[in-house]
């Protein structure tokens, strides 16, 4: 049997990732035997943190589809970060409107549209003024930040825990599917939305634009398609994945069901998501096989801390470096 | 409310150098045909390597040395550090004809992950640190030499041979080659020149602006940076007008704060609002060199 080539290149690259990790251990002073032991093993010997891990990677699925769709459309789409906060900041919004089991549809509705309409001052001034969408997505996640952590702590702050906002209405929360863990609805949901964005970008005919448009915007334009039409839409696209991740990360989040005040419960989404896509090479499927493996990390990283004593922080060390090397091994496809 | 408005000047002042020094940085880059989105990253890394060089040292070679080198060791230490990124993300850039958006991506998801590690890992605090008093540089002295630095890449840019040589690799890097002139070494040593000195507004904003290393010390200055580039259309002396706008809407930040307008949360949006609306206005008339970002092969 032949090992398909892509899969040969994330493997090794993963490999020499986890060597660079290594010594960057060694010469921090943790032992990095132990800490990727408790990191890669711990997850995947109990179920409870293998749930946990699945937990984890629900919400990386929906920001690196944002970032794959918009890599279609030829976008740097960076604005994931941004557009979670938003979503989750949606579904504090509801459950501050009402109490009953009305606040989940109602935190989806906020919590969407917010998410669009962040994406839409980057897309808009893309297709306008043709500004490099990196800027403005990343000038607008500072400014989610900063409204979401205003937002918290004034109107939407819990007098009884200060620490965080007003809590998701008991009837609208998703509870854990297997008592004990923290794995609910959201995970499947997850999955399921990255395959319909796989059905959608594959097989329907706007996808097929989107991948023209992307490709190559004259071409596109000489087969009829209007290309602004094609990165307006990818947006959009990412902005409603990336507000269901913003609103489960609230609505599905147990024992809390709230956004932090200082965002911790939703902070770096977004980047996972742009290592997610960028592992699963950009096809949605890849993605969440990639989200899969980020979120045993993720869980890994806790154990890792605890056991280890390595800082939860490294994680992201090895996501750098991992598309760092990515980066590299572009050059023997072209 | 006079001497409120000079501080706020000269606050705009200081607050203008980290955004200046990283644009010459990526200016010189991407002349040269390199764009590097990783400023961020390279920032952050000289903001936490400049004390943790000085840190280190200390404990270990001695107390002896005079209280004046200190703050040229941290800067010589983000310089270094910058360097290094700069051959990394050059090298992936031109020999190895990487994607020049993944890498600087890459740079700026392992600066966040690395300073917020080493900052745990070497003072066991979580993301937050006080620098001392003797590893501090004056603000003075960096503002200068970054306005220097303007100076000396403006004229070496449109003034000199090597000027042309790097403009040629930035604008048709096939007909420079088919000059003689190995375009792959030119990108390369502007990406390690430009690099140092983002690293370098990274040192300055922990060592002598700041004085605390934090794990988002940097707050998107290095992409603010990005659209000043795009802003003074790659010219040096137009940064330095297009720096201090940002600078001023950073200061101003902080400013209102101090004078107790609004909440802080509102008065932190104001640079990346100011960003965005600058980057609107004025993105008509911007002109980036042809080639820049592309990947050039030899034929």
């Amino acid at each position: 049997m032949r090992i398909p080539l892509p899969l040969l290149d994330v493997v090794l690259t993963l490999v020499t990732a986890f060597a660079i990790g290594a010594v960057v251990m060694w010469i921090s002073g943790y032992d990095p035997i132990m800490s990727y032991r408790s990191m890669l093993f711990t997850p995947l010997l109990d179920y409870t943190y293998f749930f946990s891990a699945l937990a984890f990677s629900a919400p990386i699925v929906l920001t690196g589809l944002t970032f794959a769709v918009g890599l279609r459309a030829g976008l740097f789409n960076i604005g994931a970060e941004g557009q979670v906060y938003m979503g989750a900041l949606g579904a504090v919004v509801a459950a501050y409107i009402t109490k009953s089991s009305l606040a989940l549809p109602l935190a989806l509705f906020i919590g969407l549209t917010l998410a669009c309409v962040w994406s839409l001052v980057p897309a808009l001034l893309k297709i306008w003024r043709g500004v490099n969408e990196v800027i403005t997505t990343i000038m607008m996640n500072w400014i989610a930040y900063w409204v979401v952590i205003m937002a918290v702590s004034t109107v939407f702050t819990n007098p009884l825990q200060p620490e965080e906002s007003i809590k998701t209405p008991e009837p609208a929360r998703l509870t854990p599917l297997v008592a004990g863990t923290d794995l609910t609805a959201a995970v499947p949901l997850s999955y399921i939305i990255a395959l319909f964005v796989y059905i959608f970008v594959k097989y329907s005919v706007w996808g097929y634009r989107i991948s023209i448009s992307g490709q190559n915007p004259i071409v596109a334009k000489s087969y009829g398609i209007e290309p602004m039409r094609s990165i307006m839409l990818s947006f959009l696209i990412g902005a409603l994945t990336a507000g269901v991740a913003g609103v489960m990360q609230v609505v599905a989040k147990p024992p809390s069901y709230s956004l932090m005040r200082n965002l911790a419960n939703v902070y770096g989404l977004g980047f996972d998501g742009i290592t997610a896509a960028m592992l699963g090479r950009g096809h949605p499927i890849g993605v969440a096989i990639a989200a899969l493996f980020l979120g045993v990390l993720q869980e890994g990283a806790r154990h890792m801390q605890i056991e280890a004593g390595t800082p939860f922080e490294f994680v992201r060390i090895i996501q750098g470096v991992i598309i760092l090397l990515l980066a590299i091994q572009m050059l023997k496809k072209t | 409310m006079t001497e409120l408005l000079l501080l706020l000047i000269i606050q705009a002042l200081l607050a203008s150098v980290p955004i200046l020094l990283a644009s010459l940085g990526e200016i010189l880059m991407e002349r040269s045909g390199v764009v590097n989105i990783g400023l961020e990253g390279i920032m952050l890394l000289g903001a936490f390597v400049a004390p943790l060089a000085v840190d280190y040292l200390r404990y270990r070679v001695g107390m002896w040395l005079p209280d004046l080198v200190w703050p040229i060791i941290a800067m010589s230490a983000a310089i270094a550090i910058g360097a290094s990124v700069g051959l990394i993300h050059g090298y992936i850039s031109t020999y190895l004809a990487g994607d020049q958006i993944i890498s600087g991506v890459a740079i700026n998801l392992f600066a966040a992950g690395a300073v917020a590690y080493g900052i745990q890992a070497y003072w066991g605090v979580a993301g937050y640190k006080q620098v001392p008093d003797w590893a501090k540089a004056d603000p003075m002295w960096v503002t200068v030499f970054t306005f220097i630095v303007a100076g000396i890449m403006w004229y070496v840019l449109f003034k000199s041979r090597v000027g042309i040589i790097i403009r040629a690799c930035g604008e048709d890097p096939d007909s420079a080659y088919n000059m003689g002139i190995d375009v792959y070494k030119v990108r390369l040593l502007s990406t390690i020149i430009g690099s140092a000195l983002a690293s370098l507004a990274g040192a300055y904003l922990s060592t002598a602006y700041l004085s605390v290393v934090t794990k988002e010390i940097s707050a998107g200055r290095g992409f603010i940076a990005l659209a000043n580039v795009v802003f003074s259309n790659w010219n040096p002396l137009l940064a330095i007008v297009g720096a201090f706008i940002f600078g001023f809407f950073d200061a101003l930040s902080y400013w209102l704060q101090t004078v107790g307008v609004a909440r802080y949360e509102i008065t932190r949006m104001i640079p990346y609002i100011a960003t965005l609306l600058i980057v609107a206005g004025v993105i008509g008339r911007a002109k980036p060199p042809r080639a820049v970002g592309k990947v050039f092969r030899r034929e």
